[in-house]
């Protein structure tokens, strides 16, 4: 019966599209959560008009930026014809799948159950990314054809990510100077975790341990590559040269041009297509975390919040700013290898790749630069490898991809190590993914257990020293 | 008309509700003043037009506006202190 109905509502979504159904879903969530029914309705609307923005950038991409990238791959044989539509298209998609539309109620359900169970201690209050588990969610329904393994795998990343912020938060809090917040981040959390081992590595090789580098002299020589306007424009001319090489020179001047301009238009445009969309979710995600709040009382959680936040922080700035060339040199290096990923929309992304990287580094712009190229080097190919189901995902949600053959995917998080795992499980087919959920859960009960003994020999620590103290 | 400047990490995320926050607080207590969003890496270009800058992260130590820290606005704890002191920047 419910899946009838859930099939049902999932049919619809696909004939309406995510700008049509997403404003009754959210202004129904905003009216269970206890706003007025103008201040739900209003919410809703714009959300659909969000999804209307991206989509007609989405579709700029599209007409002008696949072909040229299929022309550039012709011309001089370097293959990257895979689009990167970047994080605002990643999360619009999201949202717009089936998992995307019941995400908030499920992520909210999985979050309070781990905190009264005491598995985590994280209370996430940045309901926007949710969009990170819906994606996977999304992306292992689509390669199952399970809806309910989808929607399992969208709550069981959630909780790993939830406990990961744990894992990450003492050395977050430190750093960032953020007292009891965490960072539940889908991009920022898994490659916080990765780095810890990284860093032990690091830590150990004779004469790159000693090597640091100050940011502020990388902000003035890159800060060039932090102006999305000028990025995109810079990008789209390099493009268009690779791609019409002057055969017929004043058509070949003005396709240039126009690439250019449009890149630049698309690049600039998304992330404010995004913020409409985030404005409409804004209401529903106070009202949440008010009737969580006020439902938890004093009692003593980490704040999960954006890793937005810690952007900010100048080593975060310079590590990114360095990545963003970085990241296009290897793509076009591992060209040869199997990566397809033309790194576009989340070159101005790479700061949440980087953000608690750099805590767990201690800051050290060196270790985050190599840290942060491994990662995005590796995340290359999974961006590659899930592509299609990527596009798959995205055409069922709605979104139109321009003539011809468009394949698109992101770095942020289709290059997401824990996009590759889910994806990985997914290919193996349902008890692949039984596996990876058993395999998730174990790791989000060690966490706990592991979490609690620290917890408990620094309190013993603590009361020696009091005591010892006493005694002296 | 006073300009604030509100910053996150993209001029999306954080920074979209704040910039709502703080224009519903300016309404609430009658103040005149412009809101606009931004992110933290348009700061580095040095030329920034604004009387306020309300920031929920860090901002490069260039930056000559005053700012406000905001995070008290995602998280609840604390909201009052900041509008005092947007407030006092700006009356």
């Amino acid at each position: 019966m419910m899946e009838q109905v859930l099939a049902a509502i999932s049919s619809h979504i696909t004939t309406l599209g995510p700008s049509v159904v997403l404003p009754i879903l959210i202004t129904l969530f905003g009216l269970g959560l206890g706003l007025s029914f103008s201040r739900a309705f209003r919410a809703g609307i714009t959300i659909g008009i969000g999804f209307i923005g991206i989509n007609l950038v989405i579709g700029l991409l599209g007409e002008q930026v696949a072909p040229a990238a299929q022309a550039m791959a012709t011309n001089f044989g370097v293959k990257l014809s895979v689009v990167d539509v970047g994080w605002p298209s990643s999360a619009a998609i999201a949202f717009g799948s089936t998992i995307g539309a019941v995400i908030i109620p499920v992520g909210l359900v999985v979050n309070i159950v781990l905190l009264l169970t005491g598995l985590t201690r994280t209370l996430d209050i940045d309901l926007w990314n949710y969009w990170h588990s819906a994606l996977i969610g999304a992306l292992v329904a689509a390669i199952t054809g399970n809806f309910w393994l989808g929607l399992m795998c969208a709550g069981i990343h959630l909780a790993v990510i939830l406990s990961m912020a744990d894992i990450t938060a003492p050395v977050a809090q430190k750093y960032f100077k953020l007292p009891d917040i965490s960072f539940p981040h889908g991009t920022s959390a898994p490659y916080g975790i990765l780095a810890m081992p990284l860093n032990w590595l690091f830590d150990r090789i004779p004469g790159f341990n000693k090597l640091d580098a100050t940011p502020e002299a990388i902000q003035k020589r890159f800060g060039i590559f932090g102006e999305t306007l000028m990025l995109g424009l810079i990008l789209g001319l390099l493009i268009g040269v690779l791609a019409f090489p002057f055969r017929d020179p004043a058509k070949d001047v003005a396709a240039i041009l126009t690439l250019a301009i449009s890149l630049a238009a698309a690049m600039f445009l998304l992330p404010r297509m995004v913020a409409i969309l985030m404005e409409g979710l804004l209401p529903i995600s106070e009202a949440a975390r008010k009737f969580v709040q006020k439902r938890f009382p004093g009692r003593q959680f980490y704040i999960g919040l954006d890793s937005a936040v810690a952007v900010g922080q100048p080593s975060v700035i310079a590590t990114s700013l360095i990545l963003v060339p970085v990241t296009l040199l290897l793509a076009v290096a591992l060209a040869p290898l199997g990566n397809q990923v033309l790194p576009l929309v989340d070159l101005a992304t790479i700061p949440f790749i980087v953000a608690v990287m750099v805590a767990v580094f201690r800051g050290n712009i060196v270790r985050s630069v190599l840290g942060g190229a491994i990662m995005i080097g590796f995340g290359l190919f999974i961006a590659t490898w899930i592509a299609p189901a990527f596009t798959q995902v995205a055409v069922s949600s709605g979104f139109k991809l321009g003539e011809g053959q468009t394949v698109i995917s992101s770095l942020v998080d289709g290059a997401n190590p824990m996009t590759g795992l889910f994806m990985g499980a997914a290919a193996l087919g349902t008890p692949g993914v039984l596996v990876l959920a058993v395999l998730c859960v174990a790791f989000v009960v060690g966490t706990k257990v592991l979490l609690d003994r620290r917890a408990r020999s620094q309190l013993a620590a603590q009361t020696d020293a009091a005591d010892d103290a006493t005694v002296g | 008309m006073k300009r604030v400047l509100i910053i996150c990490g993209t001029g999306i995320a954080t920074s979209t509700v704040v910039a709502s926050k703080v224009r519903d607080h300016l309404q609430e207590v009658g103040l005149q003043a412009s809101v606009d969003q931004g992110k933290v890496m348009d700061l580095l270009r040095g030329d920034i037009e604004a009387d306020l800058i309300v920031a929920t992260t860090d901002v490069p130590d260039t930056v000559k506006v005053p700012v406000v820290r905001a995070i008290a606005l995602l998280t609840g704890f604390g909201e009052d202190e900041v509008y005092r002191q947007i407030d006092s920047h700006l009356s």
